[in-house]
């Protein structure tokens, strides 16, 4: 519901330049997280974190 | 998520220009960001057409085995290239391809520490050189089924109770996954939608995947909300180890497996189904917050089938019989047997927020996921991404996680009920059966007497036959689900790494990241108790990034410019290059000129052993292809290498180029029993069942300096002097099998030279009007007497001249002559090897080979993609002749792309 409250936040285009850097991006390094998830995924129990695109694999060692 | 009316009213403010704005400056700022694609989506990339390679290397640390020998922990070598181009201005089309191998030993199953099997030390001499995975065994007890211990090296008991378990490693010889995924998307103005899928393949494992999402802006794009619903399909074939199979129990798998090429197949299939929804919201200018949850259901067979768990029989009769000596458990292992059906549920936040004062980001995740299994996790972790200025950016991160054990998860389980025990009929007689006939039984009466049915007393001749039949364990006893695969186990992780960037100038970026991780049981929410199987992991990996703007390649900007000016003015820089199977083969002409390139090479080996330059019989090749005192015993069937190749390239003068290429490379091969072979001999290596070999990771890397000697309107001559550097392994190991090493695996198959070698070339090319053709005269010479596995690869000499004719201004076909003298191995392995075949001798390498190329070159002339090349030559071997005794070659596929910033 919080967010539903702020989802009426009004930010003109020209206050967005903190938000357009690459800093901020959801995800800056999309190779790393890549990696980093694929690694997790074949060590750990967790739902693969980017099981929306698939794939993955056996993992089998 | 209802628009608000405050977005809709600053939509329509958007829409025709702010007459409000508070200055010119944001007028301006607000015009450009309405324009279609501009307006900033926050948390969205941008966009940009991209090209990236990424090279990572996943190192295990030891597993504590108490004492025995630690086998070589487990790596992977990685390769990764993806691409992202505009097919239209709001079109994209993405593909991503990923290629692992890995090796190393992993854990097989858990035992008490006190059995006299687990990881069994084997000696040399007196001396302990490795454990050998013994996967059942005994295990003294006492009354409360506490187990006794046993020293890890003697397996002696040392008669006080020993609780700790151990995790029995088994090593496993190099396998690669190879995965493909492509991707379409479409962006409208508040809204995109994307489909795309893919498919994963190793030698056990395939599966193949979709998917289909979509988002939707609203509140002028301050939120955006997400869907996703992905279907992947699985099919498992696992080879079971023919080593380890006979001392497993696979009783619950039986209908599934299936006898191909003297394997055991364990075969299963698994479904999963994945649905994602999401919001991301801006917070203010300096926040956002991304929320999402994800359901994933998978049913079908979801088991590691090389896993399986520990169950101590003991018998209750033992048990149970009033004295207070010691018992014994016996160790049996079973293929782990985990749900059907799993359930997931994922919730994942993130917050981001600007810290202004240093311009950084600083990202906060936290993920919860529960299932149905009982694995609840937690995830938290944090991000600082800090640009440091002049392209540098600097995000170091940590993480943390902590998952509850899976309901059926146990380290080993005990079952009190006899394993096998002899079957007997109501009388008490022991049950007999003949082989011939399993339906006829038989009964043993006194010491020596067999009797039918009919109580009739049977000859001698069928009494020698007749086996005992044995009842095995009642699996109903079992619980139904149970795996001892740590990875279900409850335990925490701690992470931290970092990432270093740097924007290079020309939109070229290079970007490098480290990860060290620890697993410990001590660190779960809750605290675990299975500290024996904690083990760390570092990850290391560099990746280049190149940015492929449209908008910047196109002097006229913007896709609808003329192409014709482009070609224009991109021709002079232009030359025709040579066909694709040619390398170092031209030189970029202005300084500061940049080029990026990607080439790929198949060879193909296959079909008859050859001798000289004739097909040769097997019982020639075990008399005469190995050696007197070891005849050969087997022989390859195929070997395909393939080598990835990256190729940049840099003018700092007009007559002179400096390039650097590191390569990756993967190979795989399988082998017959040659027919007239000697029978295997104990002791020696054998090659057994339906899989091949498999090796695959960095190859050797070359450097060079490319010089213009001549250039003229029409003919241009360069050389090239390059070095190669032994970057690519020469000591991959085979698996030891049935208590023998497996040494070296064969010359062809290791990933490099090993040496240092020199790499020259002359060559020539020339062009006018539609017709090009050129000469290229190239070597190889090892620069070292031995590598450290102790041998050399011969050098190598190669001539080539070629033709070419322009079928269209974009399009050049070329056909091309080649002859290549390639020297045998010198020297041998200092090491051990199997020698079990002609490939494992230095004589049967090299020979003289003649070659015909036919290629294709095409440059993209306009558009989008101008600039692009392309090159692909087939060469078809016209003659060999070999040195000794050699797998024919079938010919190779060279593959080139690149591009000129």
């Amino acid at each position: 519901m919080g967010i539903g409250g702020t989802g009426c936040v009004n930010i003109a285009p020209w206050e967005r330049g903190n938000l357009a850097k690459p800093q901020m991006e959801l995800d800056p390094h999309p190779l790393q997280s890549e990696l980093q998830s694929h690694n997790y995924s074949s060590r750990e129990a967790a739902p693969s974190h980017k099981s929306s695109s698939g794939g993955g694999g056996c993992g089998c060692y | 998520m209802p628009p608000c009316q405050g977005g809709n009213h600053q939509l329509g403010a958007l829409e025709a220009p702010p007459v409000k704005s508070r200055n010119t400056l944001h007028a301006l700022t607000s015009a450009a960001l309405v324009l279609p694609g501009l307006l900033i989506i926050p948390g969205h990339a941008t966009g940009k057409d991209r090209i990236n390679f990424q090279y990572s290397r996943y190192q295990e640390g030891e597993r504590n085995l108490y004492g025995a020998p630690s086998l070589k922990p487990i790596s992977a070598d990685v390769l990764h290239g993806s691409g992202i181009f505009s097919l239209t201005d709001r079109t994209k089309f993405s593909f991503g391809y990923t290629q692992d191998t890995w090796s190393g030993a992993t854990p097989v199953t858990t035992t008490p520490l006190a059995t006299d099997g687990g990881n069994r030390p084997y000696f040399n001499n007196g001396v302990v050189v490795g454990a050998s995975p013994l996967l059942q065994s005994n295990v003294l007890l006492d009354r409360d089924l506490n187990p006794i211990g046993r020293d890890p090296i003697t397996k002696q008991s040392l008669g006080v109770v020993d609780t700790r378990s151990v995790m029995v490693m088994s090593s496993a010889s190099p396998e690669t996954r190879r995965q493909a995924t492509f991707g379409l998307s479409h962006e409208w103005n508040e809204a995109a939608i994307n489909v795309a899928g893919g498919f994963s393949r190793e030698r056990d494992y395939k599966s193949s995947f979709g998917s289909i999402g979509g988002r939707l802006d609203f509140n002028q794009k301050l939120t955006s909300v997400k869907f996703n619903g992905g279907y992947t399909h699985s099919e498992i074939g696992a080879i079971l180890d023919h080593d380890s199979s006979p001392y497993i129990t696979k009783t619950a798998y039986l209908p599934q497996i299936v006898s191909r090429g003297g394997s055991e197949i364990l075969q299963g299939n698994r479904q999963d189904w994945v649905a994602n929804v999401g919001v991301s919201q801006v917070l203010s200018k300096n926040a956002l917050v991304d929320l999402n949850i994800g359901y994933t259901h998978t049913n079908g067979f979801q088991e590691n089938p090389y896993k399986t768990m520990s169950i101590i029989f003991i018998d209750p009769a033992e048990l149970n019989n009033g004295q207070s000596d010691l018992i014994t458990g016996k160790v049996r292992a079973l293929i782990e047997q985990r749900p059907d059906i799993r359930n997931q549920v994922a919730l994942n936040t993130k917050y981001i927020h600007y810290i202004s004062p240093f311009n950084a980001a600083l990202h906060l995740g936290y993920r919860l996921s529960v299932d149905d299994w009982g694995v609840n996790t937690h995830t938290f972790d944090a991000n600082w991404v800090q640009p440091l200025g002049s392209g540098w950016t600097l995000t170091p991160r940590i993480r943390y996680y902590s998952q509850d054990a899976a309901s059926f998860y146990r380290s080993y389980l005990f079952s009190q009920q006899v394993f096998q025990k002899q079957a007997v009929d109501n009388l008490g007689r022991e049950i007999f059966f003949n082989p011939k006939n399993p339906n006829e039984q038989y009964f043993r009466e006194g010491f020596f007497n067999y009797v039918d049915q009919n109580g009739n007393l049977i000859d001698d001749a069928l009494s020698r036959e007749l086996q005992a039949k044995f009842i095995s364990f009642d699996a109903g006893k079992l619980p139904e689900n149970f795996s001892s695969d740590h990875r279900l186990a409850g335990f925490g992780a701690l992470s931290g790494g970092v990432v270093l960037s740097k924007m290079l100038a020309k939109g070229v970026a290079l970007e490098t990241g480290f990860e060290y991780y620890t697993r410990a049981s001590s660190m779960q929410i809750g605290s675990g108790n299975n500290s024996f199987a904690d083990f760390d992991y570092y990850v290391a990996n560099a990746a280049i990034k190149f940015d492929i703007e449209p908008t910047t390649s196109l002097p006229m900007g913007g896709s609808s410019g003329s192409s014709q000016s482009h070609l224009h003015s991109s021709s002079h820089h232009h030359h025709k290059i040579p066909p694709a199977g040619i390398m170092f083969g031209h030189m970029l002409d202005k300084p500061g000129d940049f080029m990026m390139g990607y080439r790929f090479m198949y060879n193909w080996t296959g079909g008859n052993m050859m001798q000289g330059a004739h097909n040769v019989a097997d019982q020639t090749i075990v008399d005469q292809g190995c050696s007197d005192a070891s005849p050969c015993r087997f022989t390859p069937t195929f070997m395909n290498m393939r080598m990835h190749m990256l190729d940049i390239m840099y003018a700092p003068t007009k007559w002179m180029n400096v390039m650097l290429m590191p390569t990756f490379m993967d190979m795989d091969m399988n082998l017959r029993r040659l027919s007239g072979a000697p029978p295997p001999v104990p002791g020696v290596h054998e090659h057994t069942g339906a899989a091949g070999h498999e090796t695959g990771a960095v190859g050797d890397t070359y450097f060079s300096s490319l010089v213009k000697l001549i250039n003229i309107p029409g003919h241009r001559v360069h050389m090239n002097l390059g070095l190669s550097a032994p970057t690519g392994k020469v000591d991959i190991e085979l698996r030891r099998m049935a208590k023998i090493d497996g040494g070296l695996i064969h010359f062809g198959m290791q990933l490099g030279s090993g040496t240092w070698d020199f790499m020259p070339s002359l060559t020539y090319t020339g062009e006018k009007s539609r017709w090009s053709w050129g000469t290229q005269l190239s070597g190889v010479k090892r620069l070292e007497e031995k590598n450290k596995s102790g041998y050399r690869l011969g050098d190598m000499f190669q001539a080539t001249t070629w033709g070419g004719y322009d079928l269209t201004h974009w399009l050049t076909a070329s056909v091309r002559g080649a002859y290549t003298l390639q020297g045998a191995v010198h020297r041998d392995f200092d090491v051990f090897n199997a020698r079990i075949g002609p490939m494992d001798f230095p004589a049967n390498y090299g020979g003289q080979f003649w070659d015909i190329g036919l290629g294709l070159n095409a440059i993209i002339p306009g558009g989008r993609f101008a600039g692009n090349r392309f090159g692909f030559e087939w060469i078809q071997p016209v003659r060999n002749d070999f040195n000794g005794f050699q797998l024919d070659r079938k010919g190779s596929l060279a593959a080139t792309w690149s591009y000129q910033f």
